[in-house]
């Protein structure tokens, strides 16, 4: 049974479907990729879960409990963390502060941890120890995606949404990001991963959603969906779909 | 009947008029995406420009309106963009706010060096009040009627212009997204040029026609804050939907002529309540509008603070105490107690550092809550009578903690929304303030309770006595004062340093990533309001006793305006630049212009030179402030920036202290006077860090600008100077070629990592 659900979800910008009736699972111990062309709508879809838009249309549920009203801080007391694609930093503070503010957040809603302790095995998780105590304005972009991840780790969620973490990585980088999600689904935690870098996805994912023009048109394993005629069409002219 | 059909269109006309104001604000906004405080300043001086055309200097009355609408108006817009408003470009909201009120305050100077305020003016209506129609048996001015043609020609016109021509569909796209804009061929500046000289002109008409229907006095202050009437019907479209604003300009309208039609005229509220009308449906309204979708930011400000440790503050708030300590034999009496009501406006500053600095939100009416404490003080927090009345610290205590409730009343509807809404938010309560409350002077009824608020229009406040403290001797308050500040101030910077203060932090700089962490903004918004009103509210009591009387004057709003300006031209986020703009906002001005007044009665031959040197300080204190759009950080961000270089040249700094040593008893023994010593004592802390990069650049300036220093621009390179192995290296590192073998030396570095370093942007 999937820890995060979506049923039917739908939003309309204008006379635009953005998301059309899109129905996904996440479950538990294991990566689900979400992947698509440009504006298929996965930040979108994102944004509708985590709480950041309403839906016009449809639910989201969190351990089978309907969350589709909740604002966003109480979906991530209950459980939920995501990761933006363009990035959300906290650029006047530094990398270490960044993640212990997530401490600090939790700390402050009755949570009680030592949350120095906390951050320091975090950075230390994620490999970001070394730059802790730099400007998190000053780090490149494929670590400062980890410094999001991290922030994310921080709060203790059940449900982990990663929006684009690997672009900007480089393959080193991103190797160490893949071993990263591994041992956390490993560990329990239900993670969606929307990427562009194919190959990563299909490495990490057990199942995979391709989404296009807002709706859901293939989901299955990885090989399912490389042989799938719709994802090929719908990602015509890109060689990696082969990959 | 016929008095209810009068009384409706007296509403449109007045309605009309709001609508015209109203709607360039909604356009500049909408087009540059700055809310422009000043929109009201510049009808004030189209206005007064207009006046003196056609009454001072008899022009006839076309062609003062082409001069003043047609040329001044779209020009003063046109201005505004091209110097300041284009340069604020990855700035924060705080910045571009604070800007466009120093824009106001710097027109209201303007205004009041050329037009001597005490002077009464006129602009009579068009065509005379006498020209009128009737019709229906309601009599009409030809005044009225054209105002509310006018006004109607301006909506069909911009209806016109966003749905028909190219241009207007370009100006609702500039906001959204001026990078696609340009890749479509169309220039985001020019729009935003053409919208800013469109927005000016219609303030401009606005003021021109909304005077006379006020009665004809023209009166700087209450055109200025005729934007506050412009957003309040802006409010009704969400500040974007110009047909909703015109909408809300009638309701703003009719609303304020039936109050002054219906309501009983012996309730001395009514004539206040006319006036406030605009606040409270502004209130009603922020309580209706739905909550805003919160958006990734993701912009990166030029905006930066340095936090000090707790430790550090702590030995800079003693040095500070010291050097007050010190410098108390060096003044008169007089100036002691003026220092003393600095220092008290310094600590309502800090209310900002907390709420601006730290937490990113605004609030233009600190004194407002200052004068809340005030009137609690007065009324509930008093022992003793005549010259041995005293302030109990209950009742300090007390007035703390309501002005602290009202901050939270005032915030509350506000936090749902953006920054700017509770910037709006708090300056209608400011202006609502002064017209309701500091202006309840006489005693009335009500529900079987005869009191007055603000007693006679002159609120006596006593100094505090804490035991052997008694607060009525100068030195005592200045010294406690200062000690008050850099308590707070010491207490601000923990805080800053604590889960809270980084919590605060992360909501300033990306409010939807903290709420995705679970943090509910709105009760932390609420919180960090409540706190800094309340330290706003003690600096505002302490105030009082420092001034001993206060009438409503003390607590204007634009005296509030020019306090947020310049703690913010000093350096919002650091507790420095509340010292800063407490200072010059609470004393500076006074002892400025003092300065000048005194030097003009001392020689009479030379008094206009001086007094006109007093309204130029004035006016480039404003201009001061238009600067934050180039530097915002603020000014002592920088003065920490140089003396953090001079750290490695101890005999600068040494010597510095000495050469502030010899000043300072140069001073005590009279040998300068205390102006002399004030001027070089600030010239040499201004001075120092480009002294020390004169004499001891090795020790001051990094590797890099040394090497900036030494060599010639590679584009010289072979022209000026032969061409050296070490040239080519240079050549080879800036356009990013490997480093040839053997030859790396220090300065080569890969080339990748700069590119990748800047993508986060």
């Amino acid at each position: 049974m999937p820890l995060l659900e979506t049923r039917g979800i739908t939003v309309r910008f204008g006379g635009n479907l953005a998301v059309d009736e899109v129905s996904v699972g996440i479950e538990p111990g294991r990566i689900t990729g979400l992947i698509g062309p440009n504006g298929a709508g996965k930040t979108t879809l994102f944004n509708t879960v985590t709480g950041l838009l309403r839906p016009d249309a449809g639910q989201v549920l969190l351990d089978g409990a309907d969350i589709t009203r909740l604002p966003p801080a109480r979906r991530a007391r209950l459980g939920l963390a995501r990761t933006f694609q363009r990035l959300e930093l906290f650029l006047s503070l530094s990398v270490r502060d960044n993640v212990r503010v997530a401490g600090d957040i939790r700390r402050a809603g009755g949570h009680r941890a030592d949350v120095g302790k906390e951050t320091d095995r975090v950075l230390e998780l994620t490999g970001l120890s070394d730059i802790a105590d730099l400007d998190v304005s000053g780090i490149p972009t494929g670590r400062a995606r980890v410094v999001e991840v991290a922030r994310a780790l921080m709060t203790s969620p059940r449900v982990l949404l990663l929006d684009e973490p690997a672009s900007g990585q480089t393959e080193a980088e991103t190797d160490a990001f893949a071993r990263l999600l591994t041992g956390l689904a490993a560990d329990g935690l239900a993670i969606c991963l929307v990427e562009h870098d194919l190959p990563l996805v299909m490495r990490l994912c057990s199942t995979i959603h391709v989404l296009d023009y807002g709706a859901v048109i293939a989901s299955g394993t990885p090989r399912e969906i490389q042989e799938s005629p719709q994802v090929i069409a719908a990602y015509i002219g890109t060689e990696e779909v082969s990959a | 009947m016929t008095t209810f059909l009068t009384f409706t269109l007296l509403g449109l006309v007045l309605g009309a008029v709001y609508a015209i104001a109203a709607s360039g604000l909604v356009l500049t906004y909408n087009t540059s995406g700055i809310f422009n405080f000043a929109h009201g300043a510049q009808a004030m001086l189209g206005t007064f420009l207009y006046w003196q055309l056609a009454h001072g200097w008899g022009w006839p009355v076309w062609l003062a309106l082409v001069v003043v609408v047609g040329v001044v108006g779209p020009a003063m817009g046109a201005a505004l963009h091209a110097v300041i408003m284009k340069g604020l470009r990855d700035t924060a909201d705080v910045t571009r706010i604070v800007v466009t009120v120093a824009i106001m305050l710097g027109m209201v100077f303007l205004s009041q060096w050329l037009w001597h305020p005490e002077e009464a003016r006129v602009v009579e209506m068009f065509f005379g009040a006498d020209a009128k129609v009737e019709f229906l048996g309601v009599v009409v001015r030809v005044h009225e009627i054209i105002c509310l043609l006018v006004a109607a020609a301006i909506a069909v016109g911009l209806r016109m212009l966003f749905t028909r021509s190219r241009v207007g569909v370009v100006m609702r796209g500039t906001v959204d997204d001026p990078d696609l804009i340009r890749l479509n061929g169309h220039n985001p500046d020019r729009v935003a040029a053409l919208s800013w000289a469109m927005g000016s002109t219609l303030a401009v008409l606005a003021g021109i026609l909304i005077t006379p229907i006020g009665g004809g006095a023209l009166e700087a202050n209450a055109l200025t804050l005729l934007v506050i009437d412009a957003f309040a019907a802006a409010m009704f479209g969400r500040l974007r939907s110009i047909p909703r604003t015109f909408a809300g300009a009638m309701v703003l309208g009719l609303a304020a002529t039936y109050v002054t039609a219906y309501f009983p005229t012996d309730w001395t509220w009514a004539g206040n309540l006319r006036v406030s009308l605009p606040m409270i449906i502004l209130f009603v309204v922020l309580v209706l509008l739905p909550q805003d979708r919160l958006r990734g930011a993701a912009v990166r400000t030029r905006e930066r603070y340095r936090v000090p440790t707790v430790r550090r503050a702590a030995v800079w708030g003693v040095a500070l105490v010291a050097a007050v300590v010190l410098l108390m034999p060096l003044m008169e009496d007089t100036s002691i107690t003026t220092f003393g009501l600095g220092m008290t406006f310094a600590i309502i500053a800090l209310s900002l550092t907390l709420l601006t600095g730290y937490a990113g939100e605004l609030n233009l009416a600190p004194l407002a809550f200052g004068a809340v404490a005030t009137i609690v003080a007065f009324h509930f927090g008093i022992t003793g009578t005549g010259l041995a009345a005293r302030l109990t610290l209950w009742g300090i205590l007390l007035a703390v903690l309501v002005a602290a409730v009202v901050g939270g009343l005032v915030a509350l509807p506000a936090l749902r929304l953006r920054g700017l809404y509770l910037a709006l938010a708090t300056m209608a309560f400011g202006v609502f303030l002064s017209n309701m409350v500091l202006r309840d002077t006489v005693e009335h009824t009500l529900f079987g309770v005869t009191f007055s608020l603000f007693p006679n229009g002159a609120l006596i406040v006593p100094p505090l006595q804490l035991g052997p403290l008694d607060l009525r001797d100068p030195g005592t308050l200045l010294i406690s004062a200062t000690a008050l500040f850099a308590a707070i101030a010491v207490g601000l910077v923990a805080l800053r340093g604590s889960g809270y203060g980084r919590r605060l932090a992360a909501m300033k700089d990306s409010p939807a990533a903290t709420a995705m962490l679970g943090q509910d903004l709105v009760r932390l918004k609420f919180g960090v309001f409540m706190l800094s009103a309340a330290i706003a509210g003690l600096g505002g009591v302490l105030m009082s006793t420092a001034a001993g009387s206060v009438s409503g004057e003390n607590f204007a709003i634009m005296a509030g305006l020019s306090l947020v300006m310049l703690t913010v031209v000093g350096g919002i986020g650091y507790v420095s630049g509340a010292l800063f703009g407490g200072l010059m906002s609470g004393v500076g001005f006074v002892i400025i212009i003092g300065t000048f007044n005194d030097l003009a009665r001392a020689t009479p031959e030379m008094a206009t030179i001086y007094q006109t040197l007093g309204q130029v300080v004035l006016v480039a204190t404003a201009l001061i402030g238009m600067g934050v759009g180039k530097n915002p950080s603020g000014l002592v961000h920088d003065l920490f920036d140089g003396y953090r270089t001079l750290r490695g040249a101890r005999p600068v700094l040494a010597g510095g202290a000495a050469a502030g040593a010899v000043l300072y008893l140069l001073a005590l023994t009279g040998v300068i006077g205390n102006w002399w010593f004030a001027i070089l004592t600030a010239l040499l802390v201004m001075t120092l860090p480009a002294l020390g990069r004169a004499l001891m650049p090795r020790a001051v300036l990094t590797e890099e600008e040394l090497a900036r220093r030494r060599s010639v621009p590679p584009e010289l390179a072979g022209i000026d100077e032969p061409y050296t192995d070490e040239l080519r290296d240079r050549l080879d590192q800036e356009l990013g070629l490997p480093a040839r073998e053997g030859r790396g030396g220090p300065h080569a570095r890969p080339a990748v990592e700069e590119g990748d370093v800047h993508a986060i942007a």
